[in-house]
């Protein structure tokens, strides 16, 4: 066994590489991922899978689902890391997977991989802890500059993590973005990771915190027109039933994290495509509680004031 | 969030826990009952939405999950849910915050192409328990929250909390926190309702609190207490204090505090260096023949 097959085995049980071991598979996965396009061919069959969060257990249950990589072959739409408990072991099981099946599995890039939103939700404090420096959180990060903005399955189904911009009309102005670089506070490699479909807007709708586009109908339509493109698949907004499709089907949310912050009840959803883009959506439970190994968490009666 | 109880305790101090799965405890002439359930569903939403006449609402609401004490004898129950607390931002409808990438932002959008969206994405809501007289667990699902005409009266009064009481270690019967809704405000911060209820053989106590975090902009911490030490004989006398604070980083950073985001993580922690803006105990007065 190699000492790669051996890592995959290891952090499919939830155990964390050495800090040196996660050096290394960063090195080999920089050479993989700066080769790929800002928009990644990616053929049918294929399996579309959205937001994860550190949910690692969570993550097994949709690889049973979906079957194992590389048997199926699967594209992630990015926000691996934060909120969820085991984001350190989820990120490098996928990032393990992408070294040793380079095209068997796509990862894209999600507005949480990026030095400054880790740093709030959870993925630094959870190196800090785990590692007892932030090295590991360094190359990690280091990493999520060289991951793909977006992928585009056979010519058809453009996959992203948020959505449009109003600087992109065509997918060749994402190809000559400069992506290797901490996600911007605006512009288009912004837009692209964190903007919105919006129902009540038609055109281009700007949000009340005064940052972020929302974009309605009409863009989806002359975006997809113009791009010969069937629908675009994105994750990044919760969803209660784990997919949503908007504007007459032309726009679909995936999304892949069960009980959302263990507690939010939702079901989560995979999108797998076959060799002739027939869509079929998977929805699946968290994972029972018996099966994550450690116990419920029973936080003591707080004498709170 | 259950926990183990002590038998001997509860019978001890007179009370009993409810049965039927119901999540909660009869203690002294009241029956105090915590529901936790998922968020809404996406049906369910919309229809609130149409009942709060809005097209927004945080991404999770758990709409059937609530807080309610009932005191038997009188029939009159104090209650926290997350409709009447949308009623409540719906209602006050603060303008925006803007985050700090706005500034850049006003360079690059161009309002005559845009359409500007100006509704508090915050959630802020002046929420602090929900004034109707009956409880009915069976109108409560789906999303159904029965209104009675009847309103809890409260007063302003000049007493207070016995906090030093509350700090004492009295076994505690029965604790839960209920999430009412909750939004990341898209990576941007957190808007947090929630409710916790602690009950020990001499009192009740809660805290339902508002938690507002604009990543470098602002912290928002709406907190109401209750607090109820228990009698017998009379009517029941219920204190409540509504403690506002609010400040924004910029000027937490001016007086020396740390100015990143993460640090600002547990409210619980770090909300004494937000400056009081609103404070009042006010006094139940409780009905005497509903």
């Amino acid at each position: 066994m190699s000492d790669l097959d051996r890592q995959i085995e290891q952090l499919k049980k939830c155990e964390p590489l050495k800090e040196s071991e996660v050096k290394a598979l960063c090195l080999k996965a920089m050479e993989i991922l700066v080769e790929e396009s800002n928009v990644q061919r990616v053929d049918a069959p294929v399996t579309i899978c959205g937001d994860i969060h550190g949910q690692f257990y969570d993550m097994k249950e949709l690889f049973k689902v979906g079957g194992d990589c590389p048997k199926t072959n699967y594209l992630f739409l990015g926000d691996f890391v934060d909120r969820g408990f085991y984001s350190v072991e989820t990120f490098l099981l996928l990032l393990a997977l992408k070294v040793r099946y380079p095209d068997r599995i796509t990862l894209i890039r999600g507005n949480h991989e990026s030095r400054q939103i880790t740093q709030v939700y959870g993925f630094y404090d959870e190196c800090l802890r785990k590692y007892g420096s932030v090295n590991v959180w360094r190359y990690c990060t280091d990493i999520f500059d060289y991951l793909s903005l977006s992928a585009l399955i056979e010519n058809k189904i453009f996959s992203v993590h948020g959505g449009l911009s109003p600087a992109i009309s065509t997918l060749d102005q994402i190809r000559t973005i400069d992506r290797k670089q901490e996600v911007p506070h605006d512009g288009a490699m912004c837009d692209l990771l964190w903007s919105d479909p919006e129902d009540i807007v038609d055109g281009w709708g700007l949000s009340p915190r005064g940052a972020g586009f929302l974009f309605g109908g009409s863009v989806v339509s002359s975006f997809n027109h113009a791009n010969n493109i069937d629908y675009i698949c994105r994750a990044h907004q919760l969803v209660m039933e784990g997919y949503k499709w908007m504007f007459n089907n032309q726009i679909v949310t995936v999304w892949s994290a069960p009980n959302y912050c263990y507690r939010c009840g939702n079901v989560a959803a995979i999108l797998e495509l076959d060799e002739n883009l027939n869509k079929q959506f998977r929805v699946f439970d968290a994972a029972p509680q018996e099966s994550r190994g450690t116990p419920a968490k029973k936080p003591a009666p707080d004498y709170f004031l | 969030m259950e926990v183990e109880v002590d038998e001997k305790e509860l019978k001890a101090a007179g009370a009993e826990l409810l049965t039927d799965g119901r999540h909660g405890l009869r203690i002294h002439g009241w029956e105090i009952e915590s529901r936790k359930r998922s968020i809404l569903k996406s049906s369910t939403l919309e229809l609130w939405e149409k009942k709060l006449e809005t097209y927004h609402m945080p991404e999770m609401v758990f709409g059937d999950s609530c807080l309610a004490l009932k005191h038997v004898k009188s029939g009159f129950t104090i209650h926290f849910n997350a409709f009447d607390a949308l009623v409540g931002w719906k209602k006050e409808a603060l303008p925006p915050v803007e985050v700090p990438a706005a500034a850049q932002w006003k360079f690059r959008s161009k309002p005559s192409q845009q359409i500007i969206l100006d509704y508090d994405y915050t959630f802020t809501t002046p929420y602090c328990g929900s004034k109707t007289v009956k409880f009915d667990a069976d109108k409560l699902d789906g999303g159904e929250i029965s209104k009675d005409t009847c309103n809890l009266h409260w007063e302003d009064c000049n007493e207070k909390i016995d906090v030093v009481a509350l700090a004492s270690k009295e076994p505690i019967l029965f604790y839960d926190e209920v999430v009412l809704y909750e939004d990341e405000l898209a990576d941007s911060g957190v808007s947090l309702l929630t409710v916790k209820v602690r009950v020990m053989p001499s009192c009740w106590f809660l805290l339902l609190r508002f938690w507002l975090r604009v990543d470098g902009a602002l912290m928002r911490l709406r907190d109401t207490r209750m607090h109820c030490a228990f009698n017998d004989n009379a009517n029941p006398t219920i204190l409540r204090e509504i403690c506002w604070r609010e400040a924004t980083f910029q000027a937490l950073s001016a007086k020396g505090y740390p100015s990143e985001d993460a640090a600002y993580n547990d409210p619980s922690i770090i909300s004494q260096r937000l400056p009081v803006i609103m404070h009042k105990t006010q006094k139940l007065k409780v009905p005497d023949n509903v």
